[in-house]
């Protein structure tokens, strides 16, 4: 009886450590540092298991055709309002949230998800000018204004050396700034002056492009563009670490800019919603949130951040707007489908047309 | 002339994944840095070892099943036949993404790498099928008829005439498969679960923060890869490649 128990608890004893647990998080690609990742997982017992989308249009497919098993989802606020409207988010529980506290107010209660009941705010940035510090210099061209990007009196100097984003809806944004509009403007009259004025600038852009202006940027072949924060940082990075003799600056155009944020939401078929409150919770510490910021040079609504931010990009002042700034900046709101088909329209117009 | 266009950016891939600059515009000096880095990316090997396995599994399964399939339609000349196979070669990849998933949604099936190999496989069959199909067709019928004269089992005269006879065939259309189904990137997004990366998903989200040459040093890998098995499918038989 004795060795039968004695088997027995050497059997339990080997019985395999059960599978740790798992945190599926939807993400941007390079959106989290890895070595917060490694502490949360450290703090958690778990293993973050990332899987990425480069567009909220990706994971907006995805999850209508109902894709399942992902936790926590980081859709920027019009694609989180789609998903809201659709019934694909599972409400959170703030009381779960102790270090919501940090969050600028600024940044909570927004349109796009009144009283916070379903998200709250991870990272942010802006669409504005980003320049070559040495060619501007040269050429004398004002960067805190978006006549330089649409305006020919100055494009004349610039022309085949600036690309702006090919995307409608920063474009139109970026337009409906300039001429004083609300980057949401829903008029036809002035959608139609936006389109004029970017066919009158359209002879002097080298391209429309989203994704390669970066190394562009860097190189020294283009000098200014209509770009992400984000991604103007990653260039500035990029041409030091390939020595340089220029940088590339973020320049505010004082008409004001889109502002993107991007938000954590808990997905309704999350298989673990309690792992996907405590990284929240976790995200929202200022030191976990400040290691993105430091790493990618996002904007950061969180304010017990600050003290851990490099402080060559708090002083940024597109990264880091000050109050002066921050009233001119809009999020984007999504089109009605009468809107988004004459946009398309226009769109089309403008590529197509010479 | 023809080749220089398809061969002359595949060098300049493989000659960049060499390159010690981040940017891959020009040439600064050479490192073997993104090697190591690439063997240091867990992301980027689990995204690379999946792939692989989707491909070798989906390519033999469809090989075999579409064989068949080619077979099918040469032997009974059927209207259906045809259409069912061929479809899913015809129909614009989104649809066939997205119909999947919502099927697979709807079994409740747990999407994940067998989502996406069933997947690929269905999609693979349709194209191992036209191939295998094309040389039935440029075969002497007569020849498995005398081996049926002779007293062959039809599966024996399949077995020792027809599929040695048709192997080439069988082989171009395995090694389509698996280059299909290694670079799709549309119905796998589709079809791929929380936490399930392939290369093409890997490299795509990539796109965000610019490619670095650690995606050349993959690509370049992924080729020698290729060009291993066609070598060794060459030598096991030099035969199965030439298109006599």
């Amino acid at each position: 009886m004795k060795r039968f128990l004695l088997l027995l608890a050497s059997l339990l004893l080997t019985v395999p450590v059960a599978a740790k647990d798992q945190l599926h998080l939807y993400n941007w690609n390079n959106y989290i540092a890895p070595e917060t990742v490694k502490r949360f997982e450290d703090f958690c017992q778990c293993e973050v298991v990332q899987t990425y989308y480069s567009d909220n249009e990706e994971l907006l497919a995805k999850l209508a055709a109902g894709a399942k098993g992902y936790d926590i989802l980081v859709p920027t606020s019009n694609a989180m309002q789609a998903l809201i409207k659709g019934g694909q988010l599972k409400p959170i529980d703030k009381p779960q949230l102790p270090n919501l506290k940090n969050i600028d107010p600024v940044y909570l209660n927004t349109p796009f998800d009144p009283d916070n009941k379903y998200s709250v705010p991870y990272a942010m940035s802006l669409t504005v000018i980003g320049y070559n510090d040495q060619k501007i210099k040269e050429l004398g061209l004002p960067t805190d204004t978006w006549a330089v990007v649409f305006e020919p009196k100055y494009l004349e100097k610039l022309k085949g050396r600036i690309t702006v984003l090919d995307s409608s809806n920063e474009l139109f944004a970026a337009a409906f700034k300039y001429l004083g509009y609300s980057a949401n403007d829903t008029d036809e009259k002035h959608w139609r002056q936006c389109v004029d004025l970017i066919k009158k600038a359209k002879p002097y852009w080298a391209a429309f492009n989203a994704s390669s202006y970066i190394k562009e940027l860097t190189v020294g072949n283009i000098w200014l563009v209509h770009g992400y924060s984000n991604d103007i940082f990653q260039a500035n990075l990029d041409a030091h670490a390939a020595g340089r003799p220029f940088h590339i600056l973020h320049g505010m155009p004082k008409e004001g800019a889109v502002l993107a944020v991007d938000n954590m939401v808990i997905h309704k078929d999350a298989p673990r919603p309690d792992l996907a409150l405590k990284f929240m919770n976790f995200m929202l510490d200022g030191k976990n949130s400040a290691e993105l910021t430091n790493l990618i040079g996002s904007g950061n609504p969180n304010t017990g951040a600050m003290k851990y931010i490099k402080p060559e990009i708090l002083k940024n002042p597109v990264i880091f707007p000050d109050k002066t700034v921050q009233p001119k900046l809009e999020q984007l709101k999504d089109l009605t489908t009468a809107q988004r088909r004459l946009r398309n329209r226009l769109w089309t117009e403008i590529k197509a047309g010479r | 002339m023809g080749y220089a266009f398809l061969y002359i950016p595949l060098i300049i891939v493989v000659i960049y994944s060499f390159n010690n600059s981040r940017l891959n515009a020009e040439w600064v000096g050479f490192t073997l840095d993104w090697y190591d880095k690439l063997f240091n990316d867990e992301d980027m090997l689990t995204a690379a070892a999946n792939s692989l396995a989707i491909a070798l599994v989906a390519s033999l399964v469809s090989t075999v099943l579409g064989t068949m399939a080619g077979f099918a339609m040469y032997r009974y000349k059927t209207r259906l036949l045809p259409i069912l196979v061929l479809t899913p070669i015809a129909i614009p990849e989104i649809l066939m993404g997205v119909s999947l998933l919502i099927f697979f949604v709807l079994m409740n099936f747990t999407l994940g790498l067998v989502s996406v190999t069933l997947a690929h496989i269905s999609f693979c069959i349709g194209f191992v099928a036209i191939v295998v199909r094309a040389r039935l067709a440029g075969m002497d019928e007569s020849l498995t008829e005398a081996a049926r004269d002779c007293g062959a089992s039809p599966w024996n005269a399949f077995r020792y005439i027809t599929l040695p006879l048709i192997m080439p065939g069988v082989i171009a259309g395995a090694l389509m498969a698996f280059t299909l189904s290694i670079d799709d990137f549309v119905i796998t997004f589709f079809t791929a679960g929380a936490g399930t990366i392939t290369l093409p998903l890997q490299i795509y989200s990539m796109i965000k923060i610019a490619v670095t040459p650690e995606v050349n040093a993959v690509s370049t890998l992924l080729m020698l890869l290729t060009l291993a098995l066609i070598i060794i499918a060459s030598r096991v038989s030099p035969s199965l490649l030439r298109s006599d």
